[in-house]
C-alpha cells in the first residue's frame, strides 16, 4: 500500500516502504530505522505519510530496501 | 506504539514547566494584587519553583527513559523543535517590547521583572504544546 508522505504543491509524494519491507524477508520497522539512523516512530511517520524526510534519509531508506530511489518514493500530480 | 523519548521529554518538560512556573504565578499573582514590591519574596518562591522543576525534569526523565529506552533525537524531531521554536518565540518577543514600554512608563520593576518572566513561560509552553501536537499530527 502506497503512502502520503507530505503535501506539496500541486502534488503529493507517496511511497512503498511498508512494500517494500515485507519483500526484504519481513524486515521490521526497527530494523529499518536503525540501519538508517532514525528512531522506529519516525520510520513509523515517514511510512504513514506524517512526516516527509530529509533526501539522505530518502536515499538511506531506499539503499536499506535495495531499490532506486524512484522506487521507493514516487511524486504524484494532482 | 510507544512514543519515542524525545516525544515523552516534551510531555515531561510541559507538565515540568507548568507545574513549576504555573505554581509561582499562582503564588506570585496574590503577592502582586497585595502590592509587595520588594524582590526578595518573589525570588524566594522562584527559587522553590527552580528546585521543583529540576526535580521534576530529573524524575520525568528517568520515568520515560525507563518505560521505552532512550534512543537519539533524528532529523524529525529537530524539525519539530524548530517549527515550534518558529511559531512560540514572537510570545516571548512580545514580552520584551512590553517590558521596554512598561520601563518607559516607569512601571515599579517587580511587575516587569514578572512580566518578562510570564512572557518567558508562555513561550516555553506554547513550543513544547507545539512540539506535542506536531509528534501526533504530523509535521
Amino acid at each position: 500500500m502506497a503512502s502520503k508522505t507530505g503535501p506539496s504543491g500541486n502534488g503529493r509524494v507517496i511511497n512503498h516502504i511498508r512494500v517494500l519491507r515485507a519483500a526484504q524477508h519481513g524486515m521490521t520497522q526497527g530494523d529499518l530505522a536503525k540501519r538508517v539512523g532514525v528512531s522506529r516512530q519516525t520510520l513509523n511517520a515517514i511510512e504513514g505519510g506524517k512526516y516527509a524526510p530529509s533526501l539522505e534519509v530518502a536515499f538511506k531508506i531506499a539503499r536499506q530496501l535495495g531499490r532506486p530511489l524512484a522506487e521507493v518514493f514516487e511524486f504524484v500530480e494532482s | 506504539m510507544l512514543p519515542s523519548f524525545e516525544e515523552r521529554s516534551v510531555w515531561v518538560q510541559l507538565v515540568g514547566l507548568g507545574l513549576a512556573l504555573g505554581g509561582y504565578f499562582a503564588s506570585a499573582g496574590p503577592m502582586l494584587a497585595a502590592g509587595v514590591m520588594h524582590m526578595a519574596p518573589y525570588i524566594a518562591v522562584f527559587a522553590v519553583c527552580l528546585v521543583l522543576l529540576i526535580v521534576v525534569q530529573i524524575v520525568g526523565h528517568i520515568a520515560a527513559a525507563l518505560l521505552g529506552g532512550t534512543d537519539d533525537s533524528d532529523e524529525r524531531d529537530r524539525l519539530i523543535g524548530w517549527k515550534a521554536e518558529a511559531r512560540s518565540s514572537w510570545v516571548l518577543g512580545l514580552g520584551v517590547f512590553g517590558a521596554i514600554g512598561s520601563l518607559a512608563f516607569g512601571i515599579e520593576g517587580v511587575w516587569v521583572a514578572n512580566g518578562l518572566l510570564l512572557a518567558l513561560f508562555l513561550s516555553e509552553m506554547l513550543k513544547l504544546a507545539l512540539q506535542a501536537v506536531s509528534y501526533r499530527r504530523g509535521v
